[in-house]
């Protein structure tokens, strides 16, 4: 009962980190559209809605240098999703090896068609921290849903 | 050389604490920047003598800010006001008062910078470019919102300039507005080739402002 509730919640606060990410990439990508579009909208009619006679100033370098670091960040996030989406299965994902030593010394080789029974068997030994982190492991690999 | 000018009249009290008088000239017009202004997109622009004039309305009773680092805008830090811009050949030129019991550290870096250091800069909304694809752009239309003081170095014209007048600004502005009954709050607006005698018969504000120029560049 321990054990389900623990899992459950490392379940629940990196499903909800997850789902935090890409609320962020969400934004930062709407940000840079809604940008672009009033970069278009202005190239179309020669309006600029402000400009100021002084020479960009170092804080402005770095927001401009901010904003190229998060473009690459976003740029980098889409990749991987596309990634996810067209990738291999969840079971083929790759698991740390010290953990995938330890699934294959309890007899489980492949991470397929993984049972959560004999995944459970499998963890008997281990103290509640320990299935935890495992747990948390396959979790991240996309071993487990 | 034409000379478009406009102010807004206010009366003059002798020995205002909070009012120091300023000049300076904000922009050239006609003329390329120096460097390309922040927004303009990495462009150099060009303020056309037609737009700015139509603009001037526009700059008067706008505000002077500045920054400590004294390399940009800060549009809440507003230390002071135009009361009278005018065009006079390539120079957009512009007076008022600064706020200098609100801000001694403003007149304080005036009084100690070096003669010419210093300079300004404008600030446009809803501008219009001509051509968004002209290596400079030329704005054709614009609406001033406020100005700043500024290292000239930082500013993207350089040949601007920004100095404290030594006695009480806006004299001549103030004795015009006395001659001609004019109440405080009102706007001028006066056109005259440059170096026109007044009806009273001195030189006028054009002297002045040549006299003053001569002087800071001589220092």
């Amino acid at each position: 009962m321990e054990a389900q509730t623990g899992e459950s919640m490392v379940a629940l606060t990196e499903s909800m980190e997850r789902m935090e990410a890409r609320l962020e990439a969400a934004t930062a990508l709407f940000e840079r559209a809604a940008a672009l579009i009033e970069q278009q909208e202005s190239d179309r009619t020669g309006e600029v809605r402000k400009i100021v006679a002084a020479v960009e100033t170092g804080r402005e370098a770095e927001l401009q240098k901010r904003l190229d670091a998060a473009e690459q960040t976003i740029a980098e996030l889409r990749a991987q999703m596309e990634a996810q989406a067209e990738g291999p299965k969840p079971g083929r994902k790759t698991v740390p090896a010290t953990t995938a030593q330890f699934l294959a010394k309890q007899g489980i080789a492949s991470l397929d068609s993984l049972e959560a029974g004999t995944l459970d068997a499998a963890l008997n030994g281990l103290s509640l921290e320990q299935r935890i982190a495992v747990k948390a492991q396959l979790l991240r690999a996309g071993v487990v849903g | 050389m034409k000379l478009d000018a406009m102010a807004v009249t206010l009366p003059e009290v002798a020995g205002h604490p909070n009012r120091a008088p300023f000049t300076g000239v904000l922009t050239l017009v006609d003329e390329p920047s120096t460097k390309p202004p922040s927004g303009a997109r990495g462009h150099r622009v060009i303020l056309t003598g037609g737009a700015a004039r139509a603009a001037l309305p526009s700059l008067l009773g706008m505000a002077v800010d500045y920054v400590p680092s004294w390399d940009g805008h800060d549009s809440r830090r507003k230390c002071g006001i135009i009361t009278h811009a005018d065009v006079d050949g390539s120079q957009l030129r512009v007076a008022g008062y600064l706020f200098a019991k609100d801000f001694p550290e403003v007149e304080r870096q005036m009084r100690e910078c070096l003669p010419g250091a210093m300079g300004m800069s404008w600030e446009l909304a809803d501008a219009h470019v001509e051509d968004m694809r002209a290596e400079i752009w030329t704005l054709t239309r614009a609406t001033f919102t406020g100005a700043a003081i500024l290292l000239r170095e930082k500013a993207a014209y350089r040949n601007t300039s920004f100095e404290l007048a030594a006695r009480s600004c806006r004299s001549i502005t103030a004795r015009s507005a006395l001659r001609e009954r004019v109440h405080a709050g009102t706007t001028r607006r006066f056109s005259r080739r440059a170096g026109q005698c007044q009806p009273d018969g001195t030189t006028g504000k054009e002297e002045t402002w040549k006299h003053k120029q001569a002087k800071a560049w001589s220092r």
